[in-house]
Parts: C-alpha cells; structure tokens; sequence
C-alpha cells in the first residue's frame, strides 16, 4: 500500500507544483522590475531578466525548477538571494509547531465536549454544547484572533500581541508564545471534532448492538469508552486528519495576524513579490505535508479497523 | 431509551469531575505561563526593537531595490552626505565639507579615523572604489544616479574628486542616498561584482549581527562610530512585519517601541492608546494622478488645468486622510526647501475658472474619461472623493483597479492604457531627480512621452550648475510653474509620516523624506 501511495504522490504533486508556477506566471506584475530598483532604465530590466533565467519560455523555467528539485535543490529566492530549502527549513517547524498545538487542543476539548453531548443527546448539556460549536464553526479564524488579541495580550497583557519562539529554543516560550494563535486556529477544530463524535456517538449508542451490551449489565461507562469511543475511532480519525490539513492552510492568515514566521505568512510575502521559487518551494512542502497526513490515516486505519486492511 | 439516559446521567459524574479537574489544571498552566510577560519584558535591555513594514530586498546599497530597504540600511550604513531632517537641505556626512571648483567637478573632503566594522579605514581609496562600483559594476542598481559622474580620482588620502559630464549640483543629495553608502571594500574582497546582499558591512551606527528572512534583522552598537553618543542604544532588532494593524498591536502591547509609517487613519486610533506617543510630520510622498498628455481630450491643456484647478485639496485631505497631511500644490511639500509658492498659486482650487475652461476646451456638457487605480481601500476612497469633486464640472469616470504592479505597467509601459492613473510619487532626495524623472520626453513616468514646456531641460541643469541653495531654488521655480502650468500631473495630497511610540522612545523624529533614522535614538 506504502508504494502505491507513494507512486500515487508524483502526478499529485506534479500537477500541484504546475498549477501554482503557471497561476503565478499568469499573475500581473514583473519581479525583474522590483529587482531593477526604483530608478531602473529598461535595459537593467531586460539584464536581470536575462541574469535571473526569467527571458527563458515558461515550460524550460519550470523545467530547470523541477530538475533542481529531484535533486533536492529548491533553488534560491529571487529577492533576497536565500536558499529555498533554507527558508522552508528555517519556517515550516514553526507552521507545524502551531498546527500540531492547534489540533493537540482542538481533540483535547472536542472530545470530552462530543461524549458530554452524546451522553446526554437531547439535555440541556447537549444543546449548550451544540450552540457553542455552532458558533466555533461560524466565526472566522482571524476574527477569533484579533479579538484573542484585544482580550488577552492587550487588555490583560497574558499573552503575547505577535511573533514566536522557537520550540527548539525555548519550549515554554514558545507555548507561551503559540497559545493565541493555536487557540484561534483551534476553535473551529474543537467544535468540529465535538459535533462530529456527538453524532457518531448518538448514532452508535443507539444501535441494537450497544443496547444488547447495555442489556447485559455492562455499566454506561464500560459501554460508552470500551465499546463506544472505539467504534466511532476511524471516524474521529478522519475528522482529524481533514482537520490537520484544514488547519495548516488557514495558518496563512492567522500567522500574518500575529506576525508568525511561518510557512503562510512565507507564501503570503513571497506571492504578493513574485518570488515564484519560494512560492513554489512552500507549496511542494504543504502537498508532501498533506500527502503524509493522509497516508499516516490509511496506515491508522487498518490498525483501528483490520476489516479495511483486508480490503 | 429514557432509561438510557438516565443511567448515562448516573454514570457520568466521575467522568465530570475528571474533566473538570483537567481543565481546571490546564488553565492554572495557561495562567501560570500567562504570567511570563512581566518576566520577559522586565529585563532591562537597552535595545531598541522596530517594526518594519518590509522585509529588506538586499542590505547591500549597490543592489537593492526597495525604497523600504533605506530604514534597514541606514542603521549599517553612513552616506557621504547627509540631509537636515526638516528640509532635505544638505549636510555633512562621511564628508565633513564638499564644493564644486568649477561646475563639472566636485571634490569630497572626507572626515579622518572614520573606520568600517570591519576595522579598515573608510578612506579616499574606499570612497572611488564605492563610487566605482556603485556606477560600473554589472549588479549595480543604481549606475543611473551616477551617470554624470566620468571619472573618480583619489587627490589625497583624505580627498575624492569627481569629475563630470555636465554640471551637475543634484549629486551631493544623490549622494544622501544609495550612492553615498559606503561599503567596506575588504568585505567585498576588493571585488566589485561581489555583493554583501546578506552581511552588510558598513561604517554606520549598528554593525551587522543576523538577518532571518521575512523575521528580523539584528544590529549591535558600532564603539567606534565617528558621531558622539551615536547609536543611542546598545542594539536594534528590527521585527518585520507587513500587516499595519499587527504593527500596531505590536507597539500597543510593548513588544517594540516604534511602529512607523503607519496609514493617517490610524492616528486617531494611536492618539487614543495611553501609552504610545505620535512622531508625525510631511513626507515627499504624494498622492497624485498621472496623466497620459498624448491621449485624446487631455492632449488639450485647459482640460488637464481645469481637472487639476476642481480638486479642492483640503477638503481631499480631511476626506482621505483624516485631515492628517496636507494639501499637494506641487510635486513638493511646504516644507522642502524648494517650495515654489508661484507654482502652487497654479493649482489652488477655483471651480468657476475650471468650468470656463472645460466650456472653452469644448467639454461645457461633460467629459468621460478612461481611469486607472489600484483597489485597496485607501486608493478607492481616493478615488471616490475625487469623482465627486469632479462631478461639478461635468468629469466622469469609473476607475478600473487592478495591482499596482499590473495598472503600472499597463498605463507607463507599452501598452499605454488609460487616460490617468491615480498613484503616487515616493520622492527623491534633490528635487531636479525628482522633475526630470517625472518630466523628462522619454521618462518612463511619462506615461505619453510627451515633450515637456519649453525651457523645461534649460531650467533643470541651470538647477544643476549652481550649488547656492537660494539660487537653486530659482531655477527650480522655474521647473515647478512650468510644469504645473502645462499640467503633466495632477498632485493631490503629501502623505505624512506617522509613527507610533511607547513612551520609553526619546529623540526619534519624523524626516522629510519619510524614510526614518534611529541613530540619535534613546530609551528613556
């Protein structure tokens, strides 16, 4: 299955890299020209065209990328003359950082909310828990940051407003630093997971096999974590594993929010100059990211379910 | 099913209270790492931490291409001359004295013990090799500022001279900017063609430490810096980041002390936060239309003064900018020290003889005109005030926005689309760079090549053949009536500086070319 996959991967990510290179050559606007300078004649355009490889027709441009890439050279950004790989080396852990926080938290509270709710489907319990998540799912990110920001970092000055630390070099700051930002990122993510596994859970507790388990005497605790929780699990781990990938895209905006080194605010800075070998870079690294999320759930799949590994 | 329930409610208690528990114990974490701030912040660093609102493209001055590079740059970076803050008048710099012997040459006097980061000496010999370079060099960006320069000698150790093509009184501010920045030739390996894109190394305030891309970028205080008590701090870290209002959220909460070039708008909004002070003042950035003088009604020049003569200005600025800025007259704010008084007596605002004049032109019952724009929500607010004002002498329009890059190129280059752009004009440091850029048959800011008034290149290198500031003034007079008279732009509005800082910051003011120094700055 691991071969498949992977074989899998290689038009995906073909096709992925194409589209951004083509979307950003399409794009309006000439990164020669914000290379040249402010007082720039038409021939230092036409010579850094000519320096940076950009006069070449665009199939040979993405040619050479991919070629470089295979052999593990991203190339360099055309602004600031940094390796690719440097970059993303440098940016990506503090995207995945946020991201694993985000849904570390987004399980941590969605899950006892789902079992509250599914342990009381119809009470009181159930319905405050489905208002909340109703409003988790509804507001935007950004806006649950800004008003994050205005709260806890302004007003009460527990957090910080913006920026990040380096979980490599200071652990507890940078929890500090990442908790905003994660617990924006993972409102909707709680009230995602929390709505799902209420679902699955009602739907399971109330199907003839749990009755007969409940008939036997087994205690509702028994039936609801031994039974219950295990028979909605691949269930909860597609919701996660949509929820990684979800999550790391809407980093995009929270990071330019808080100002976070990351990947988003990379691709974000990088598109709005045309540097296409960072763009290019970033999202080969976000499909190979999302490619590996994906497969890790298969694998887990089949350690949760045998039946699907046999199929 | 009731019975269900009812046993899943008897059964839940311990489960609850074991959420409770952990949730409880979680936020006593959250609030135990809360109470971190004071710690961190309480540490008594005398290092001055700026948000940026670009990441640098090259920290190199010969390579770069950015006008945001210069805040960056001048923190490594001296200039061989240097301006007053207020007026962009000359001053100074690694150059302790200039002249012009006679009107093609100009001979630098350099100031002795100057030394780069690196320790080697910021001599005769290191200025022509910058200046060298600056003009030759094939990854040079700025050999166009040094055009008129033919040859550079070394007279003595302590002695440049430049001898020129033409008389040429515009190069000491030239030398103000890109050109005048000094790199160190031993970090160049005496090589011209190489660059320190990444690792300037410079004789200015702050010597280099790191820059991580698209983050921060990191200084330390130069000991042997020339200027008494400068830098006034130990170090700079300059945070970048893009977003205004994150910049300010950044300031507001203490995690850096200034946050410049913020929008006008957010002034208010500044004034408003206890904590933080305002440095503001005019910039040479002004808001202005651009206009294709090849291109139908506006070939006629009564059609391009009645559009500029309708504009009531002052009420564009309290409109636009929240009445933070002033009303542009000209290609200059009041402050310059080439203000032209006549030029802006030009383009005051008078709707009657706007309306004469469109009657005269053949447009009495009203004119539709091709516009171009950008589409962030300062630009479109821009232009909405402007197409109300217009609307009284019958001017109508509806802006087509598309990035700058893209309305940029369609409107200067080829393609030659739309009648006028509404954009701006970022400013040079001498203002006959700034005419001759602007006017000039075949600039690219010309947008139809058209030829300017006459006596107009006359009255730009007269401008350039004198060095006496008043005399300059005149002949640079000249230029501004001229060109506001045939009406090639429409100026709307100056764009001011607005800075916000915590009140640690002491000695940090606004400058006129709206590119902030932190050199005298000091944290109280």
């Amino acid at each position: 299955m691991l071969t498949r996959r992977l074989l899998q991967a290689i038009p995906v990510l073909l096709l992925a890299t194409f589209s951004v290179f083509m979307l950003l050559k399409l794009l309006p606007g000439d990164v020669a020209i914000t290379l040249a300078g402010e007082n720039a004649t038409v021939e230092r355009i036409e010579e850094i065209r000519r320096l940076k490889g950009l006069d070449q027709p665009l199939i040979v441009q993405y040619g050479q990328w991919v070629m470089g890439a295979i052999q593990g050279d991203l190339s360099e950004s055309l602004l600031s003359g940094e390796p690719v790989s440097t970059t993303l080396a440098r940016v990506f852990p503090n995207t995945l950082f946020i991201v694993l926080y985000a849904v570390t938290l987004s399980v941590a509270v969605g899950v006892p909310l789902g079992i509250l709710a599914a342990s009381r489907a119809g009470g009181l319990g159930d319905k405050l828990v489905m208002v909340l998540t109703s409003v988790g799912v509804a507001l935007p990110n950004f806006w649950i940051a800004m008003i994050f920001v205005v709260i806890f970092a302004l007003n009460r000055a527990w957090f910080p407003a913006t920026g990040f630390v380096s979980p490599f070099e200071d652990p507890l700051a940078a929890l500090w630093y990442a908790t905003l930002p994660a617990v924006a990122l993972a409102a909707s993510g709680m009230a995602e997971v929390g709505r799902q596994l209420r679902s699955s859970l009602v739907e399971t507790l109330h199907s003839q096999h749990f009755r007969t388990l409940h008939a036997k005497g087994l205690p509702f605790r028994s039936i609801l974590w031994k039974h219950g929780l295990r028979n909605v699990s691949v269930n909860l781990l597609t919701v996660i594993s949509l929820l990684i990938s979800r999550t790391l895209a809407a980093t995009v905006v929270v990071e330019v929010v808080f100002a976070i080194p990351g990947m988003g605010n990379t691709i974000v800075n990088a598109t709005l100059q045309r540097d296409f070998p960072v763009v290019q870079g970033a999202v080969l690294v976000m499909v190979l990211t999302v490619i590996t999320v994906n497969l890790v759930t298969d694998i887990l799949y089949s350690i949760l379910d045998p039946r699907i590994a046999q199929q | 099913m009731n019975e269900t329930k009812r046993k899943a409610i008897d059964a839940l208690p311990p489960l609850r209270r074991r959420q409770v528990l952990s949730g409880l114990a979680g936020l006593a974490t959250v609030a135990s790492i809360g109470g971190l701030p004071a710690m961190a912040q309480a540490n008594g660093e005398n290092i001055l931490r700026v948000r940026a609102n670009a990441n640098p493209s090259s920290l190199d001055p010969a390579t770069g291409g950015s006008g945001s590079d210069h805040t960056f740059l001048y923190n490594h970076y001296d200039t061989l001359i240097d301006w007053e803050p207020d007026t962009l008048a000359p001053k100074p710099g690694l150059a302790a004295e200039w002249s012009f012997p006679e009107p093609k040459t100009l001979v630098l006097k350099l100031r002795d013990g100057v030394t780069f980061h690196d320790g080697s000496a910021c001599d005769a010999e290191a200025v022509k090799f910058n200046l060298d370079r600056n003009r030759t060099a094939q990854i040079s960006n700025i050999k166009q500022d040094l055009a008129s320069v033919e040859t550079v000698e070394v007279t003595d150790p302590l002695t440049v001279t430049l001898r020129l093509s033409a008389p040429d009184t515009a190069l000491p501010l030239i030398l103000s900017d890109r050109a005048g920045m000094m790199v160190s030739p031993t970090a160049l390996g005496n090589d011209p063609e190489t660059n320190v894109d990444r690792e300037p190394v410079g004789t200015g305030p702050w010597s280099f430490v790191s820059w991580t891309d698209g983050e921060k970028v990191v200084g330390t205080k130069f000991d042997a810096h020339w200027r008494d008590g400068v830098p006034g701090t130990d170090g700079i870290e300059m945070f970048v980041m893009p977003e205004e209002s994150t910049g300010l959220r950044a300031v507001q909460s203490g995690q850096v002390h200034i946050a410049y070039q913020l929008s006008e708008r957010q002034k208010i909004l500044v004034e408003k936060i206890p904590n933080l002070g305002i440095v503001s003042g005019p910039t040479l950035y002004i808001h202005q239309l651009y206009v294709n003088a090849a291109r139908g009604a506006l070939q006629d020049v009564r059609v391009r003064r009645a559009l500029s003569l309708s504009v009531d200005r002052n009420a564009f600025v309290a409109a636009t900018q929240a009445n933070v800025g002033e009303a542009a007259y000209m290609n200059l704010p009041k402050a310059h020290w080439a203000y032209s008084e006549a030029a802006a007596e030009l383009t005051t605002y008078d709707v009657d003889e706007a309306k004469r004049l469109m009657e005269e032109a053949g447009y009495g019952d009203g004119l539709e005109l091709d516009l171009r724009g950008y589409p962030d929500q300062g630009s479109v607010q821009r232009q909405e005030v402007l197409l109300a004002q217009w609307s009284k002498i019958g001017v109508r329009g509806r802006f087509q926005n598309a990035p700058v890059a893209e309305n940029s190129g369609r409107f200067f280059g080829e393609e030659k689309q739309g009648d006028l752009l509404m954009s701006a004009w970022t400013g040079r440091p001498d203002p006959s760079l700034t005419y001759a850029l602007l006017y000039s048959e075949n600039s690219f800011y010309n947008p139809g090549r058209v030829a300017p008034p006459e006596g107009f290149a006359d009255a730009i290198q007269r401008s350039r053949e004198t060095a006496d500031q008043d005399a300059r003034k005149v002949a640079l007079g000249e230029v501004q009536q001229m060109v506001m008279q045939a009406q090639l732009t429409i100026p709307l509005a100056v764009r001011y500086e607005v800075d916000a800082v915590t009140s640690e910051v002491q000695d940090f003011n606004a400058n006129l070319l709206g590119k902030p120094k932190f050199n005298d700055v000091k944290l109280g």
